[in-house]
């Protein structure tokens, strides 16, 4: 049996972070992870606001950006736009699109300098508490299996969570706060702005909203979210589909990956922490509610697992009482901001086309001195009465 | 259930299964015993790559 102080289960950007932090403050860390490549497929749109690199200690490296984006453009269903843009207002928000499949490789490079030993293609296919209190997770890899004993399992198993319901946490993820995500990666894109994210919403993506992430030259990530209960009988792909056939920017496209994946939209998960355990990134559904966006809060939540674990080892206490600190560090960074987006979007989804054309039409007069997610949901309520009502008290 | 050979293993069926009885392995979809055919994931799949046996 394999013995180590911590277990990282999952090796995306919220793990790589949680096991480069754990190392580096002294823990004996192991990082696993089921695919042998790791940050492939990607399951993302690759979005990252620039302050990420700040609070992550990481150097920004072009090996795995794309693009700097200026901007963003939001499209209502009948085509009217509203364009916000760093050379007109000030953009808070502002960031990077990242190529995923660089960047985690990266990030788990991160955490093997810092002393993580990293397992590829091996998967944990179940765990057990023993008596002392530490966890053995039983692995597989290629065709061999074999336990790893830990005194802290760090769960970054992404949405399918398995860590989480086989420690009993409360962290499942209900049908209606999980995004259908899909995705084409396309050339002979042609975008207006090759710097600026394209948003539509509306009917094009019931419960969610369509999108274009540039990537330099004429690559675009073109991909949407639904929520199924939203959608009717039609799949996520089949929304894809017609999206791209009827926007002007993807039409003569052509598609050269296609991705998908479950986004957990229902703000931070009850139990992120237990006896001896951890949960991160997806698995902990540290994911913006409003935007989907979930790289810079999946690894802040690895980032302050990682340190939070290292503590507990050193203190040699790895109690529930102990890892509560990670979920008030948590809370403290995006705890309110979860809270606010899950409202806009119980208030966004259920808005028609034509509310949503009147909204985009009252937007075209304003002028914005800065832009962030929280000066739009005040213009909104300025031009939708009914918007006051449910995000009033949150926003203003 | 019947898993199609155009599922892309992203495990957004494991994510909602209440039961935990999807492993998502890098080329395969596993059902457990477990399984009791609530249809959950089939209407989750992003690919609508499932679909319940008769």
């Amino acid at each position: 049996m394999i013995k180590t102080d911590v277990l990282v289960i999952g090796a995306g950007p919220a793990g790589s972070t949680a096991a480069r932090f754990a190392a580096k403050g002294g823990a004996d860390v192991i990082l696993m992870d089921k695919k042998s490549e790791i940050g492939a497929p990607k399951r993302c749109a690759e979005g990252i606001s620039k302050q990420t690199f700040q609070k992550l200690d990481l150097e920004m490296d072009p090996h795995w950006v794309t693009r700097e984006i200026e901007g963003v453009r939001l499209v209502a269903p009948d085509g009217t736009d509203v364009w916000i843009t760093n050379d007109v207002v000030e953009l808070p928000e502002a960031g990077y699109i990242l190529e995923r499949k660089v960047f985690d490789k990266h990030m788990a490079m991160e955490a093997g300098r810092e002393g993580a030993e990293i397992k590829i293609k091996t998967q944990a296919k179940g765990l057990k508490r023993e008596d002392d209190g530490t966890f053995t997770v039983t692995c597989e890899s290629m065709g061999e299996t074999f336990d790893i004993n830990a005194k802290i399992i760090i769960g970054a198993d992404g949405p399918e969570s398995h860590v989480a319901k086989w420690a009993g946490l409360k962290a499942y993820t209900k049908p209606k706060h999980m995004e259908s995500g899909i995705q084409f990666e396309m050339c002979n894109a042609k975008m207006q702005r090759s710097d600026v994210l394209e948003f539509y919403f509306g009917s094009v993506a019931p419960g969610g909203y369509f999108w274009l992430f540039p990537k330099g030259d004429d690559i675009v990530n073109a991909g949407l979210a639904i929520i199924p209960d939203f959608a009717g009988d039609k799949s996520a792909y089949e929304y894809l589909v017609d999206a791209v056939d009827n926007c002007y920017a993807t039409q003569d496209a052509q598609a050269v990956e296609l991705n998908v994946g479950g986004d957990p939209v229902g703000g931070l998960v009850k139990e992120m922490y237990g006896d001896n355990i951890l949960l991160c990134g997806d698995a902990a559904s540290q994911v913006n509610p409003l935007t989907g966006g979930g790289i810079t809060s999946g690894m802040m939540g690895g980032r302050f697992a990682g340190e939070v674990a290292a503590e507990a080892i050193k203190a040699g206490d790895y109690s529930k009482k102990f890892l509560k600190k990670y979920a008030k560090m948590v809370d403290d960074e995006m705890g309110h901001d979860m809270e606010k987006y899950s409202k806009v979007c119980d208030y966004l989804w259920t808005l028609s086309d034509e509310e949503l054309n009147s909204i985009a039409h009252a937007f075209q007069g304003m002028e914005f001195s800065k832009i962030s997610t929280t000066e739009l949901v005040k213009a909104l309520i300025k031009v939708q009465p009914k918007a006051a009502l449910k995000l009033g008290k949150l926003f203003l | 259930m019947i898993v199609k050979d155009w599922c892309s293993y992203c495990g957004c069926c494991a994510g909602v299964c209440i039961r935990n009885c999807i492993e998502v392995k890098e080329t395969a979809l596993v059902f457990s015993d477990d399984c009791n055919n609530c249809g959950i994931c089939v209407k989750a799949c992003p690919l609508a790559a499932l679909e319940m046996e008769e």
